[in-house]
């Protein structure tokens, strides 16, 4: 503590102003916080076994309610999907994904329909891999919670996201349509 | 445009990528990895990670953020290398 920062006077609207920290010091407040949702997730799973990803699953539907409220509606669902991509940049990077001998997006198989998405940033990812824990636990029901709760709250229409394969540098996930 | 390269001395046909890609990018032929399905892969890279000889390279794809990675190790090993 220096003498100087006592004698400086700070308003509280100023205080935000203020908060610039350097890359090292959020660095630090990252990894202290992904180290903490890791042990929050373990803990969740050691006590509530499978009842975790229920958990997780609702945290994340509200949190995708929370975020996708402020947004206009969209009726037509690819739309929806870039303008979530957009919603959640910086937390979670995704696209549209199909296989080359697929014509459009929207896939019907079986009586299903359904949209690939691969994520490609992902603070779920990360924080497993920062405490070398498995890919496609409870953790990531949150992120399944959170596309489906965000698609409710834009187009309306119910979903389910299935996660497809879990990779080191993408996702994919099946969004499925009801 | 993803493209896939395979080291082939370096592969050993073990057959893992083969088995982990969830879109059958590879089958083996003659004793060695083949991207086949180039156009389907998604650039998860799990065959990388899996691939017990670093036999494989990918250009094109997008590279996600690794902010799990210590910024003052990368520093440090930037300085090394």
């Amino acid at each position: 503590m220096t003498g100087s920062v006592h004698h400086t006077i700070y308003r509280s609207e100023d205080v935000p102003l203020g908060c610039i920290p350097p890359p090292e010091e959020l660095e630090d407040t990252l990894h202290g916080l992904m180290k903490l949702n890791g042990l929050i997730i373990r803990s969740l799973e050691e006590i509530a076994g499978r009842g975790a990803n229920a958990v997780t699953y609702r945290a994340g539907r509200k949190f995708g309610h929370e975020v996708a409220k402020y947004f206009r509606k969209i009726e037509n669902i690819e739309e929806a999907l870039v303008e979530l991509s957009h919603i959640l940049r910086g937390q979670y990077t995704f696209e549209l994904w199909k296989p080359a001998d697929k014509p459009s997006f929207i896939i019907e198989e079986n009586g299903a329909t359904f949209i690939y998405l691969v994520f490609h940033d992902c603070i779920v990812r990360q924080t497993l891999r920062r405490n070398g824990q498995e890919q496609g636990g409870p953790l990531c029901q949150t992120l399944y919670g959170y596309v489906v709760g965000a698609i409710e709250e834009i187009t309306g229409r119910r979903a389910k996201l299935e996660i497809v394969h879990t990779g080191p540098n993408g996702c994919l996930k099946k969004l499925i349509l009801k | 445009m993803i493209e896939i390269t395979v080291d082939k001395d370096a592969c050993n046909a073990c057959g893992l990528c083969v088995k982990d890609c969830p879109m059958h990018v590879y089958e083996l032929k003659d004793g060695v990895a083949v991207p086949v399905r180039v156009e389907n892969c998604m650039g998860c890279l799990s065959c990388h990670e899996i691939c017990p000889t670093q036999a494989l390279e990918h250009r094109g794809i997008y590279p996600s953020k690794r902010h799990y990675i210590d910024i003052r190790v990368c520093e440090m090993l930037n300085r090394v290398i």
